[in-house]
C-alpha cells in the first residue's frame, strides 16, 4: 500500500516537472518565434516533444537518461559550432547586419530629400469628409495653409480658418481633428502617409506638429532588383557582397545592406588579403610560441618543484600549501593584480628592482611579461601532476638503476623523465590547446598590445588568434563578424587536430574498448 | 497502456502549453508606450523627470530602462531585435555611423526652429550621410584644470607651463606638468596634439576641409622637441604618454595641470578644488589647442516605427529632448552641459559654466572621420600610438608625425563622404 502511494507521488512528482519544464519551453519557443528566431525555436520544439515523449512514456529507458545531456551537447556545442561554420560563409559585419528585405525597406525609407529650401510646415491631424487621414498645414510666415490627404490637396484661406495665437491653422471646414486619445493608434498610418503637396513632392510628418516636404530619389524596382535614383538616373544593383553598388562606380553602395552568403570568401581573404593574411601570419606564429613557451616553463617549474618537495624536507606540507595558492585564487585577480605589478611608473616590479621599464609599451617585454604571469597561473598544475605521477613510479626502478651505477642525471633523465611524460603527456598536450585559447590572460594583461599602428600594425604584439579573432568580430569601425566566424573555424581545427593527436598518443580511448 | 500515457502526454503538454501562453508576453500591451533606453546615471534622472511631467507627447506613455553601466546600454542596443529594441536611445553620439549602417537607427528631419535651439557643430556629431539621427542631449567635452596652490593664475601660452614645471619639477615633487586625467590619450589629448599645432582634421566654414593637410609634420616636429622633448630627444616628463595615475596625482597635488572630462568634475569640487578650468594653451598667448566638444543624443530607432510609435517618439525628441523646458529640467538633475541653448542660460554650476566656456573657446565636433580606418587604423589607435612613439621609444617626431599625418589623410579622404 505504501509503495503504491510513493508510486503515485512519484508519479505526479514527474507529471509536474514535465509539466514545468514543457511551460518554460513553450514561452521560449513563443519568445523566439516573436523574435523570429526560428531554428532556436524548432529547436526547443524538437526539445520539448522529446522530453514529453521520452519521460512520460516507456520509449526508452536510456533516453532517459542520455537526453538532458543530448540537448545540452547540441544547444552549447554543436550548435554554436555549427552557427559559427555557417557565418563564416556570410558577409557579416557593420553595414550588413540585418535581412535582405529589411535592408531594401529602409533604403527606400532613406532615399528620400527634402526640397531645397527646406520646406517644413506646422501642421495639426486630422480626418477629411470622407474619414481619410489628413493635415491642415500651416506656413505661418507666408500666410499660405492646405489641407491634405494622400490622394489630394486643397488650398486655404486664412479667413476660413481658426488660428491660434502663434498664426497656426487648427481648423477648417470639414476638417475634423484626431482626438489626443486616438493619436496613439493612428501612429503607423500617420508615420507611413505620403500627404499631397506638388509634383513629385509630398509632406511626412515628423512628429505630429510638423510636416516636412519631400521627395522619392531611390526608387526600387522589384522585377530587376535594383535601385534607380530618379534624379540622375545612376542604377544600384545587387553587387553580391550584401549590397546595392552603383553599376558605374562599384564602391559607392547603398546603405543598409544585409547578411549576404559569399560562401568561402572568408576564408580565401585569409591567404589572399595581405591585410589579414600578414597580421593573422604573424599572430598565428606568436600563439604558437606561447603556447609552446608557457606549457614547457610551467611544466619544468612545476617537475622542478615536484621533484623538491618529493624528497624529505622540514615544512614540506607548508610549502605544497604555498605552491598551490597561485592556482587556488581566481586567474581574473591574479592577472589584474600583475598587470598592477607592472606597470610602468607605481608598479611593484619597476620600483623593487629599481628599473624604468615600460613593459606594456614594448613588444618584448609585454611577451615576457606574459609568459611570467602564465607561468606563475599554471605551475602549481604541473607541481601537482608531477608530484602525483613521480609518487607512481616504483622507487625500485631508481635503486636498482642505482646498483647497475646510473648517476642521478642518468637516473631522471632515463628513467622518472620517460616514465613521468608517459602519464603527462596527454596533459600537456591539453594544457598546449588551452593556452592555445588562453583568451582571459591576453585581454586582462595587455589586451594584445603593444601595437604601432603608425608602422602600419594591425594586430598586437602580445595577440594571440582567439584575441585577435575578438577584436575582429566586436573591436573598431567595421566588426566583422564573418571573417571573425572564418578565424575561430581555423582555430577550431587546429584544435581539434592538437586534441585529436593528445588522445591518439595517450591511447586513453583503448582504455575502453 | 502506451495509448493512456499519451492521453497523459497530452493533457500535460497542453496545460503545459496553455500556461506558457497565459504568462507569454503580448505584443498589444506596449503599443502606445514610448521605450527610452539610458544608461545608469541618465537613465534615473529621466525617470524622476517623466514621473514629475508625463505628459510631453499626448497618447503616449513614457517608459525608461535603466542599464547598469553606459557598456551594459551598448551591449544591449548592439543585441537589440525588433521585439526588444527601444524607441529611443540615449547614447553616445558615435553610435550613429554605426546604428545608420546597421539599420538600427531612424533619421529624423528637424525644423529650422528646432535645428536653431542648438550649435549646428552638435547635428555633425549625429550625422551620417547627410541624414540627422537624433537630437543632441548634452555636451561632452574636456578641459585643462590648474592648480592654484601650485600655479596662482591661468597659464598664457603653452611654454609658460612648461617652465613652471621645469623650475619646480624637483622641489615640489611633480610627476610631470599636464596629464591627461579624462577622455584618454586619444580623446582628451587631442587638444595638447592641437595645441602643438597638429589636428585630427581641419575644418572650415563649418566644412571638413579635404585639400589642407590635418598636420605640417615639420611644424609639429619642432613644437614637441621644443616643448616635451629635452636635448638628447628624450620625453622631458611635462607630459606623460600615458594616462595612467593622472587623476590622483592631481588630486595629489602633484601635478599642475590636468586635462579632465566635465562627467568628472564632482570628483575634483570634492577634494576641494575649483572649477579653474580653460583649454590647454597655444603656442602663442590667445591660441588654444581644440578639443573635441562631442553631444550624446537622444537617437530615434528603426523599432519605433516597427511597434507603430514613430510619430510619439519624434514628437518626444523634438517637445521633451530638444525643449528648453525639457533640457532645464533634466539638466537640473544631471548637471552635465545642456546641448539646447536655452537651457544654457539657465541656473549653471560653476563646472557647467567652466566647460561651456572652454568648449566656446576651442571646442571641435566629434565627427564620424576620426572612427575610420581606411588607413588600417582609426584616429583612436594613432595618437595614443604617436604619443608612445615619441615620448617612450624616443622615435624621430618628423617622421612620426608624417606617418600620423598619412593616416590622417586616408581616415579624412574615405570618411568626408559618409559625413
Amino acid at each position: 500500500m505504501k509503495v503504491l502511494y510513493l508510486r503515485k507521488v512519484t508519479k505526479t512528482a514527474k507529471y509536474v516537472a514535465v509539466a514545468l519544464v514543457s511551460a518554460i519551453l513553450g514561452l521560449l519557443i513563443q519568445s523566439a518565434f516573436a523574435q523570429k528566431q526560428y531554428q532556436i525555436a524548432g529547436f526547443l520544439a524538437i526539445a520539448l516533444v522529446a522530453i514529453v515523449v521520452v519521460y512520460l512514456t516507456d520509449v526508452s529507458v536510456p533516453f532517459k537518461f542520455l537526453l538532458p545531456g543530448m540537448l545540452f551537447l547540441f544547444a552549447f556545442v554543436i550548435g554554436p559550432i555549427v552557427y559559427t561554420v555557417v557565418m563564416s560563409t556570410f558577409q557579416y559585419q557593420n553595414g550588413n547586419y540585418i535581412a535582405k528585405d529589411e535592408s531594401i525597406a529602409q533604403i527606400k525609407l532613406l532615399g528620400v530629400e527634402g526640397d531645397e529650401a527646406g520646406t517644413a510646415f506646422d501642421a495639426v491631424v486630422g480626418r477629411d469628409r470622407s474619414g481619410n487621414l489628413a493635415i491642415l498645414a500651416s506656413d505661418v510666415l507666408n500666410k499660405q495653409y492646405f489641407v491634405s490627404t494622400s490622394e489630394i490637396k486643397i488650398d486655404l484661406f486664412a479667413a476660413d480658418l481658426e488660428l491660434n495665437s502663434d498664426g497656426i491653422a487648427t481648423s477648417a471646414p470639414g476638417f475634423v481633428l484626431v482626438a489626443d486619445s486616438e493619436r496613439g493608434s493612428l501612429d503607423s498610418l500617420l508615420s507611413s502617409t505620403r500627404f499631397k503637396y506638388k509634383d513629385e513632392f509630398f509632406v511626412v510628418m515628423e512628429g505630429s506638429d510638423i510636416g516636412v516636404v519631400k521627395r522619392q530619389v531611390l526608387e526600387y524596382r522589384s522585377d530587376t532588383d535594383v535601385f534607380i535614383n530618379l534624379i540622375d538616373g545612376r542604377t544600384f544593383a545587387d553587387n553580391g557582397r550584401g549590397n546595392y553598388a552603383d553599376t558605374s562606380d562599384p564602391t559607392e553602395i547603398l546603405q543598409p545592406g544585409w547578411r549576404s552568403p559569399i560562401w568561402f570568401a572568408n576564408y580565401v581573404s585569409l591567404f589572399t588579403d595581405s591585410q589579414i593574411r600578414e597580421p593573422l601570419l604573424r599572430v598565428f606564429t606568436w600563439t604558437m610560441i606561447f603556447a609552446s613557451l608557457t606549457v614547457l616553463t610551467q611544466f619544468a617549474l612545476g617537475l622542478l618543484l615536484a621533484i623538491a618537495m618529493n624528497r624529505p624536507l622540514r615544512g614540506r606540507r607548508v610549502y605544497r600549501s604555498i605552491f598551490i595558492l597561485p592556482y587556488a585564487m581566481p586567474s581574473i585577480m591574479s592577472i589584474l593584480i600583475w598587470a598592477g605589478m607592472f606597470d610602468t611608473e607605481f608598479g611593484a616590479i619597476n620600483n623593487l628592482f629599481g628599473t624604468d621599464i615600460a613593459w606594456f609599451q614594448s613588444s618584448l617585454f609585454a611577451k615576457t611579461a606574459v609568459i611570467i604571469v602564465n607561468l606563475w597561473l599554471g605551475f602549481p598544475y604541473f607541481y601537482l601532476i608531477c608530484s602525483g605521477a613521480l609518487q607512481a613510479i616504483p622507487a625500485d626502478l631508481s635503486e636498482a638503476a642505482a646498483i647497475d651505477g646510473a648517476n642521478p642525471r642518468q637516473i631522471f633523465s632515463k628513467i622518472t623523465l620517460p616514465l613521468l611524460l608517459q602519464v603527462v603527456a596527454p596533459l600537456l598536450v591539453a594544457s598546449f590547446a588551452f593556452n592555445f585559447n588562453n583568451f582571459n590572460l591576453i585581454y586582462l594583461l595587455t589586451g594584445g598590445g603593444p601595437s604601432s599602428p603608425l608602422d602600419g600594425d594591425i594586430a598586437g604584439a602580445t595577440d594571440i588568434l582567439i584575441s585577435y579573432t575578438y577584436k575582429i568580430a566586436f573591436v573598431g569601425d567595421v566588426q566583422n563578424l564573418g571573417l571573425a566566424s572564418a578565424i575561430s573555424v581555423v582555430i577550431f581545427v587546429i584544435i581539434a587536430a592538437i586534441s585529436l593527436y593528445g588522445v591518439r598518443k595517450s591511447k586513453v580511448l583503448d582504455s575502453f574498448s | 497502456m502506451i495509448k493512456k500515457h499519451f492521453g497523459i502526454v497530452g493533457v500535460v503538454a497542453a496545460a503545459a502549453i496553455a500556461v506558457s501562453g497565459l504568462v507569454a508576453p503580448t505584443a498589444s500591451a506596449a503599443d502606445k508606450e514610448i521605450t527610452v533606453w539610458a544608461d545608469e546615471t541618465r537613465g534615473p534622472n529621466l525617470e524622476k523627470v517623466f514621473a514629475a511631467k508625463g505628459d510631453w507627447v499626448s497618447g503616449y506613455t513614457i517608459k525608461v530602462t535603466t542599464f547598469s553601466s553606459f557598456d551594459a546600454l551598448k551591449t544591449a542596443v548592439d543585441n537589440a531585435t525588433d521585439l526588444t529594441g527601444p524607441d529611443i536611445i540615449v547614447g553616445a553620439n558615435d553610435w550613429v555611423p554605426t546604428g545608420a549602417k546597421n539599420g538600427k537607427l531612424a533619421p529624423i528631419t528637424l525644423s529650422s526652429a528646432v535645428k536653431a535651439r542648438f550649435t549646428a557643430n552638435n547635428f555633425f556629431d549625429l550625422s551620417y550621410k547627410g541624414k540627422v539621427y537624433g537630437v543632441p542631449l548634452d555636451i561632452n567635452n574636456v578641459a585643462m584644470i590648474y592648480n592654484t596652490k601650485l600655479v596662482k593664475s591661468a597659464p598664457k601660452t603653452l611654454g609658460e607651463m612648461v617652465n613652471y614645471y621645469k623650475a619646480n619639477k624637483t622641489s615640489k615633487k611633480l610627476t610631470s606638468g599636464l596629464c591627461i586625467a579624462g577622455g584618454g590619450t586619444s580623446w582628451g589629448a587631442h587638444s595638447v596634439l592641437s595645441a602643438l599645432g597638429g589636428s585630427a582634421y581641419r575644418m572650415k566654414n563649418g566644412k571638413v576641409v579635404t585639400n589642407v593637410d590635418p598636420i605640417n609634420p615639420t611644424e609639429l616636429a619642432k613644437n614637441i622637441k621644443t616643448y616635451l622633448l629635452d636635448a638628447k630627444g628624450k620625453s622631458t616628463g611635462f607630459f606623460p604618454a600615458s594616462d595612467a595615475g593622472c587623476k590622483d596625482a592631481f588630486l595629489a597635488g602633484k601635478v599642475p595641470f590636468a586635462v579632465i572630462g566635465n562627467w568628472e568634475w564632482k570628483d575634483y569640487v570634492y577634494k576641494g578644488f575649483k572649477m579653474n578650468l580653460m583649454p590647454v594653451p597655444g603656442i602663442k598667448a590667445g591660441t588654444y589647442g581644440q578639443m573635441f566638444g562631442s553631444v550624446s543624443g537622444a537617437l530615434l530607432t528603426t523599432y519605433a516605427a516597427k511597434r507603430g510609435v514613430e510619430v510619439g517618439a519624434k514628437d518626444l525628441l523634438i517637445k521633451f529632448f530638444a525643449s528648453t523646458e525639457g533640457a532645464i529640467r533634466y539638466q537640473s538633475l544631471e548637471l552635465r552641459p545642456p546641448a539646447e541653448k536655452g537651457a544654457q542660460s539657465a541656473d549653471l554650476t560653476a563646472a557647467q559654466v567652466g566647460f561651456g566656456k572652454a568648449a566656446t573657446l576651442a571646442g571641435i565636433p566629434q565627427i564620424g572621420i576620426l572612427n575610420g580606418t581606411a588607413g588600417s587604423k582609426s584616429y583612436w589607435d594613432l595618437l595614443p600610438a604617436f604619443w608612445t612613439a615619441i615620448l617612450v621609444d624616443g622615435k624621430d617626431p618628423k617622421s612620426e608625425a608624417t606617418k600620423m599625418n598619412n593616416f590622417f589623410k586616408l581616415n579624412i579622404a574615405a570618411g568626408v563622404k559618409d559625413l
